[in-house]
């Protein structure tokens, strides 16, 4: 828990910190733009290819075939995303580009599955399905107050809308599963 | 219940061009198949949004229901219980059935538990 909970904080502190690069006394996403339409791109193909990675770990070491189908489903889901908002950057002629929000996800993921490695049998079940949780707890905040307030581009922002029913489901999901495996 | 509730289960790709179906129609026809029965209804269900819309669809026995997913990510329509079962649906692809007999079915995705969806047939 004290990783994905940093995860989350760390999410929460690039939100907190976009926010108070916003001029004073103007409406989040109106002005002084924090992050550009390309730095959101970099950071949706981030927050998707972690959460792939995850999965192919999961998919490999979790023992309960519940939490093994739920592995699949996040590297079918996050891939098949990635390869649309790949469409849509190609299409609008925007090469994403790191910031210091998609390094920082990088690097809370790479510490989330160091953690991750260190445990096994329904151990890791239950870390991997707590991760889950709050990394899409984390992503869901991500999209309401960082990245769609930013981005510019209509379609863009359409997909980032469309897109967060499915972070939403797979929240659900987890939280399903974690309620299932601490009765188990 | 199950065997008399999808006699006319076909799966069918949203993709399938105008050519390939007016093949499929008039191989059908040669076999002496007459369409669907006069005075039958065809209902769609859009998956979009990981959401079944409308989420709640009245039917007659005999209409067909078309399940088309639009959402980038594959999901399924499975009876819950699974008395059927569309298979994985991709992105832009459709799948049909012709629900015989009459009752209340329940359906979800099986991979996205919380799409539920329910078909209510007379």
């Amino acid at each position: 828990m004290r990783v994905q909970g940093r995860s989350r904080i760390l999410v929460l502190a690039a939100v907190a910190t976009v926010a108070t690069a916003w001029a004073p006394g103007s409406a989040p996403g109106q002005e002084a733009q924090a992050l550009d339409d390309a730095e959101i791109a970099a950071i949706v193909v981030a927050a998707n290819s972690i959460d792939v990675r995850q999965g192919e770990l999961a998919r490999d070491r979790a023992v309960d075939e519940r939490v093994k189908q739920f592995a699949q489903t996040m590297i079918t889901d996050h891939t098949a995303v990635n390869e649309s908002a790949g469409e849509l950057v190609a299409r609008l002629g925007v090469t994403p580009r790191p910031s210091e929000v998609s390094r920082g996800l990088e690097a809370s993921a790479e510490e989330a599955r160091k953690a991750l490695l260190a445990k096994s049998g329904a151990e890791f079940d239950r870390a991997y399905i707590a991760h889950e949780v709050e990394y899409h707890r984390s992503v869901l905040a991500a999209i309401d107050e960082l990245l769609i307030p930013n981005a510019k581009n209509a379609e863009l922002r359409q997909t980032l809308v469309s897109v967060r029913p499915a972070i939403e489901a797979h929240l659900r999901h987890a939280e399903s599963l974690q309620r299932d495996l601490g009765a188990s | 219940m199950s065997a008399t509730l999808w006699p006319h289960r076909a799966r069918r790709r949203a993709r399938l061009g105008a050519a390939g179906g007016a093949f499929v129609v008039a191989a059908l026809a040669a076999i002496g198949w007459r369409g669907p029965a006069e005075g039958s209804e065809r209902h769609v269900v859009e998956i979009v949004g990981f959401a079944f819309r409308p989420a709640a669809l009245r039917v007659r026995a005999g209409d067909t229901v078309v399940w088309i997913n639009r959402d980038v990510v594959p999901h399924t329509a499975t009876g819950s219980p699974a008395a059927w079962d569309s298979g994985e649906l991709g992105r832009g692809e459709s799948w049909s059935f012709v629900p015989a007999a009459p009752g209340e079915f329940a359906y979800v995705c099986a991979f996205h538990p919380s799409m539920q969806g329910k078909l209510v047939v007379r």
